[in-house]
């Protein structure tokens, strides 16, 4: 199953589920109507997406089961790119376990860990974001994750 | 000579109007014995069960006559389809419905059909199954208004523009409900009816599955808010002494109060 939009792009392996959609949340819109655009957001899960989910997971996160993870690819402002924040250059497909941790996540929910990173890819600024459901789990969920980055491709801004 | 003219003028109505009932007969014969899954002629008989899937765990399709009926041609227990298109903001969506843990209910809507109309204001509470999840499937952003789509759905629901979809699992017409069980893959049930709840009570909670064991509790917790509203209204809030059975000396059991 393939997901596609926004210069964005997964081929979803068995069990994976997904969506790409653009920020709408207030800031976004007002930095829209100054002359930028509107940014995407992609969310890709091993469990449902409920509808009206936060750009980070809230909304999701808390239906995860101790097996699911739960990623987050967050496009930042085109100027962003190669700033010292996004000086990374490319997405991360092997995750390392040992950074993965509870502090982390952007939502604490009890023994979930997550892990995130800003790098810039195809001169465009990033933020990849990971939830794995289960702390004590972290190598066998982190290569579930290493699955399906290895087939998400970021296309330089038309 | 008139007379005559006449007399066989009424005649004639009056066998026109006989054939025209024969006919009508005759077409409501040849569609219950269609819905009955009766072939029509080189000894073919209707589609049988899918063999990936025991008969057992396969709900009939159903629909009540006014809405439309599932293709012909469409074997029980088919294989179903991931749904792939766009939601009603832009948004590109994956949805997975085979080969997962959770059953999903597609349910088909266009934004134009009266039937549907229903639809959209009772699936923002539809009852479902604990662990079914729901999707509404409209046609392609080129077909329906996306705005109108946003306005029609309920809030957090998962909308999913794909006539793709519609194309794949050969949906015949809005409403139109597809069941299918996740483990594997297979549609379970699909038809519809004039009303959210008449698919509940007819589709989604037929055959005596255990799965959808969450659909009696589902209503008898409908059935308790619904009797709450009532008593309410009424000016009867929770704890008033006229729910509790009257003790002799004309007061309510306390025993009573603490039961249930």
């Amino acid at each position: 199953m393939r997901l596609n939009g926004h210069g964005l792009s997964a081929d979803l392996p068995r069990g994976w589920e997904g969506t790409i959609s653009l920020d709408r949340s207030d800031e976004a819109l007002t930095l829209a109507g100054m002359g930028g655009s509107l940014r995407p957001v992609a969310h890709l899960a091993t469990f449902p997406l409920p509808g009206g989910r936060g750009d980070f997971g809230s909304g999701a996160v808390e239906l995860m089961r101790t097996e699911d993870v739960f990623v987050a690819l967050v496009e930042y402002a085109e100027e962003e790119a190669d700033t010292p924040l996004f000086a990374r250059q490319g997405m991360p497909r092997h995750l390392d376990p040992r950074r993965f941790s509870n502090r982390s996540l952007q939502r604490g929910i009890a023994g979930q860990v997550g892990w995130q990173v800003f790098f810039t890819e195809a001169g465009r600024a990033f933020c990849l974001y990971v939830v794995l459901g289960d702390g004590e789990d972290v190598h066998l969920l982190v290569r579930k994750v290493e699955q399906v980055l290895t087939d998400v491709r970021i296309e330089p801004r038309s | 000579m008139t007379v005559v003219v006449v007399i066989l003028a009424i005649v004639v109505v009056l066998l026109a109007v006989l054939v025209a009932g024969l006919l009508r007969s005759h077409a409501e014969i040849l569609r219950q014995l269609h819905d009955l899954g009766a072939g029509m002629g080189g000894g073919a008989t209707a589609p049988g069960p899918d063999p990936g899937v025991p008969a057992t765990e396969v709900n009939r399709p159903r629909t009540d006559g006014r809405v439309p009926a599932p293709a012909s041609g469409v074997p029980d227990g088919r294989r179903a389809v991931d749904i792939v298109g766009t939601g009603p903001r832009g948004e590109s969506l994956a949805i997975r419905t085979i080969e997962v843990e959770h059953d999903t209910v597609l349910v088909f809507l266009s934004t134009g059909c009266t039937t549907c109309s229903t639809f959209w204001s009772d699936l923002q509470d539809p009852e479902l199954p604990a662990g079914t999840r729901l999707v509404i499937v409209t046609r392609n952003p080129d077909e329906e208004l996306p705005a109108t789509v946003l306005d029609l759905a309920p809030a957090g629901s998962t909308v999913a523009m794909s006539t793709q979809a519609w194309d794949d699992l050969r949906v015949p017409g809005s409403p139109f409900v597809v069941h299918v069980h996740g483990p594997s893959g297979r549609v379970i049930g699909e038809g519809t009816a004039a009303s959210w709840d008449q698919v509940l009570e007819l589709f989604l909670r037929a055959g005596g599955d255990q799965r959808l064991g969450g659909g009696k509790a589902s209503a008898d917790a409908r059935r308790e808010r619904e009797l709450d509203r009532v008593l309410l209204e009424a000016g009867i809030a929770p704890g008033d002494p006229s729910l509790y059975p009257a003790t002799e000396d004309g007061g309510t059991d306390p025993a009573d109060r603490s039961g249930g």
